[in-house]
């Protein structure tokens, strides 16, 4: 992306602390009891929901044939957004429709608004208003929420940067793609700098990955019912897809695993070791994804869908 | 609704104000770390200490918006010396431009601003535009002293994106056409190294502005040269993503454009800023084509024709064409123009200028040198040495701020402001031209 990570905007008000977006989604929940809602309408959890929300805008991003650039961005967006606005007062299929909307627009791929609103009639029915005035509104308080701060720097140029270098096979970089797209499910966008997410989804995808392999198959059973089937793709941007296919993928491809990954093991650990990168946030990124695919692993959209529906058609959010 | 009609008295007498100190601070708003430029005092008549800052009303302390807007009001500073008809500065297609200022608090004394209103098209009707997306998403994120600092961004009551810009009392254009202003070569020098450096900045972060050219480069009352206008900009940092090559007004395109070229990068601003070079130099602009054709003739002309050997890959282009006149049966290709030629034409330039000129207007858009290269070129460091931007020739005369509202008012991209005398005089003399070819 365009400009400089380290004299962003996004280093300077949108890198947080755990305990600030906890706080912030404390705050308003709390808020949200005080008002009533809260009992009102209940909602699962804040990770339930971004599995949902993730979920939703692949969706759409898929009947607009975006690449994952913008995608990522409208996700980002939406992450920010949500920690600064309660769920409750918002329409949550409207809102993740201007997000993309917004997004596109960032990425220089632009999509016109009544295309953008029919998809999402198309994907989400009577919840999306027929007038795009809503939605051009919507996107008006988007960006007034995100204080214009709007480039979004993302982890996928450094993957481009350093695979090269590090040699990754063609498996390997399917891999860290789906890695990245999963961390957008994730608050690591919201915590860390790109480039650490980078060197996490590589880690994950030269290390940990051959471990899952018996897994594998069991992983990709359960992931199959939620991937949204694969996306006629394209260009130079894989068509995202979750990390757990791509595990289901490199267990049938990777034939002899075992001579191969010690030598690549011991030529990895040593990069890593002399990079200089802070292992420790690797560590906790890494620990985060973890937590993301034992979530997903339960998760069904049931609940999510079932609540969004309720809290839109019982506070007339349309 | 003509910007120019009403002019005040009041606006600006050149008496340059040094006596107010205005001292580098953080604004504590809009999350914005944005430091006000160092002096952004501009004529005396704007810095007056303004004693009914109004700590009356109290806001929410958690709306950021209705702080940050709080910050600013419409109109002079001295409302007495200024009706309210002067706070216009201009009206675009897709904004209108008031002049503001930032509200004095016991600390800080107030500031000029200009408030850049984004008209949102027909009732919601369409979202934002994508120049008013990109204004906004390049000035919040570059801060140099040569780019136009955006302030603050808040929403008014009508549910407009409001960007709060610095305010800017003149640009380059008119001091180009200001016929009582001599500017010297080291004149020259100083405003093409202010905005070599602004260039340079974006450059650095991917960023084309593609729309460089003198009404776009603003003046600042102490002289200093800021690159403005980034509705048309974009970034550059994803290779092999087609782009437009409909951008950049038409005299200061590069020939890669005017061919089609769908990938291209940080050279066409340098071309641009190269016509600029020559046009601060001839005081006329020094390609001035009526149709992208009779431009291409232009650039054929003055620079060389554009063939495989000055230029390789050039005839794959999917616009490639010649002009009829340096086709083989027309008298053939122009060679692309030695150092002689340009000595010729910008003799005040000297060898080291022309030398830096001919590296920015290469035919070949690979050939031309980065923002970076141009900066470290020999002739910054020799004599003259650049004119210290206080210095600087400046516009004399109230009609500044109309025209800063004019040139607000065109669209991006737009070469002529078609309600105002100044370029309609430009288009005649265009037109005279073109009678004068046609009729010999």
């Amino acid at each position: 992306m365009a400009a400089n990570f380290w004299t962003s905007t996004q280093r300077a008000h949108w890198q947080l602390t755990r305990e600030k977006i906890a706080d912030m989604r404390k705050g308003l929940d709390e808020e949200d009891t005080n008002r009533g809602l809260g009992i009102a309408y209940p909602l699962p959890d804040h990770k339930q929901l971004q599995l949902y929300f993730h979920h939703c805008v692949q969706r759409l991003a898929r009947r607009l044939q975006l690449r994952q650039q913008p995608l990522a961005t409208a996700e980002t967006y939406l992450k920010r957004f949500y920690l600064k606005v309660s769920i409750r007062d918002t329409n949550p299929y409207l809102m993740l429709s201007t997000c993309v909307y917004l997004a596109c627009k960032m990425e220089e791929c632009p999509v016109h608004i009544r295309s953008v609103v029919n998809e999402a009639r198309a994907l989400f029915q009577e919840f999306i208003p027929q007038d795009t005035a809503k939605l051009a509104e919507c996107e008006f308080h988007l960006i007034s929420e995100l204080n214009s701060y709007l480039i979004v720097h993302h982890p996928y140029r450094t993957l481009m940067e350093v695979q090269v270098q590090l040699k990754l096979s063609p498996d390997e970089i399917m891999a860290v793609w789906s890695f990245l797209n999963d961390s957008y499910i994730t608050d690591l966008i919201l915590l860390y700098p790109p480039h650490t997410i980078a060197l996490t989804a590589i880690f994950l995808a030269v290390f940990v990955r051959p471990a899952v392999h018996t897994q594998a198959n069991l992983n990709a059973s359960s992931s199959t019912s939620m991937a949204m089937g694969a996306a006629p793709g394209g260009g130079i941007v894989p068509p995202a897809s979750s990390a757990t296919q791509g595990l289901s993928v490199s267990a049938a491809s990777a034939a002899n695993p075992q001579n191969m990954s010690s030598a690549r093991h011991s030529q990895m650990s040593d990069w890593f070791a002399e990079s200089g990168v802070d292992m420790e946030s690797i560590i906790e990124c890494t620990q985060e994804m973890i937590s993301l695919y034992d979530t997903w692993e339960t998760w069904t959209d049931k609940v999510c869908r079932e609540g969004v529906a309720r809290l839109i058609r019982g506070r007339q959010l349309l | 609704m003509s910007a120019t009609a009403g002019s005040s008295a009041s606006s600006s007498t050149t008496g340059a104000n040094p006596g107010i100190p205005l001292t580098r601070r953080t604004l504590p708003f809009g999350n914005g770390h944005t430091p006000v430029p160092t002096s952004l005092a501009d004529n005396g008549d704007h810095v007056q200490r303004k004693d009914d800052s109004d700590g009356s009303d109290v806001d929410d302390p958690d709306d950021l918006n209705a702080r940050t807007k709080r910050k600013y009001t419409k109109g002079k500073i001295l409302p007495a010396l200024s009706p309210a008809s002067n706070r216009k500065l201009g009206e675009g297609a897709y904004a209108v431009v008031n002049l503001g200022h930032r509200r004095a608090t016991s600390t800080e004394l107030a500031v000029p601003v200009a408030i850049k209103k984004m008209k949102v098209n027909t009732e919601f009707r369409d979202g934002l535009s994508m120049d008013a997306i990109r204004e906004v998403k390049y000035l919040r994120e570059l801060h140099h002293p040569n780019i136009i600092a955006l302030l603050d961004v808040f929403s008014s009551k009508s549910q407009n994106l409001c960007l709060v810009l610095e305010f800017l009392s003149s640009d380059m254009e008119m001091i180009i056409k200001d016929s009582s202003l001599t500017l010297s070569m080291a004149d020259v020098k100083s405003w093409m190294l202010m905005s070599l450096r602004g260039l340079w900045w974006c450059h650095k972060a991917f960023v084309l502005h593609r729309d460089i050219k003198p009404n776009n480069l603003l003046l600042a009352s102490n002289g200093v040269l800021k690159l403005a206008d980034f509705g048309l900009a974009r970034s550059f940092a994803d290779p092999y993503r087609p782009m437009t090559s409909n951008v950049i007004t038409r005299w200061y395109r590069p020939p890669e454009l005017f061919y089609g070229a769908k990938f291209y990068s940080s050279s066409v601003d340098i071309f641009s800023l190269g016509l600029v070079f020559c046009e601060l130099m001839l005081r006329t602009p020094f390609l001035p084509g009526n149709t992208d054709l009779h431009q291409l003739e232009l650039i054929c002309q003055a620079l060389g024709t554009p063939t495989e050997e000055n230029w390789p890959g050039v005839t794959g282009l999917p616009g490639y064409c010649v002009p009829q006149a340096d086709t083989p049966a027309g008298g053939g290709a122009i060679k692309e123009r030695g150092k002689d030629f340009f000595m010729n034409t910008f003799i005040a330039a000297g060898e080291p200028g022309v030398e830096l000129l001919m590296r920015m207007i290469r035919l070949d858009p690979r050939k031309r040198c980065s923002a970076r290269e141009a900066l470290d070129a020999p002739w910054f460091s020799q004599e003259p040495h650049p004119t210290i931007p206080a210095n600087l020739p400046k516009r004399g005369g109230g009609k500044g701020i109309e025209k800063v509202g004019s040139d607000l008012k065109r669209k991006a991209g737009d070469l002529f402001n078609s309600n105002t005398e100044e370029t309609n005089g430009r288009g005649k003399k265009v037109a005279r031209k073109l009678d004068f070819g046609g009729g010999g």
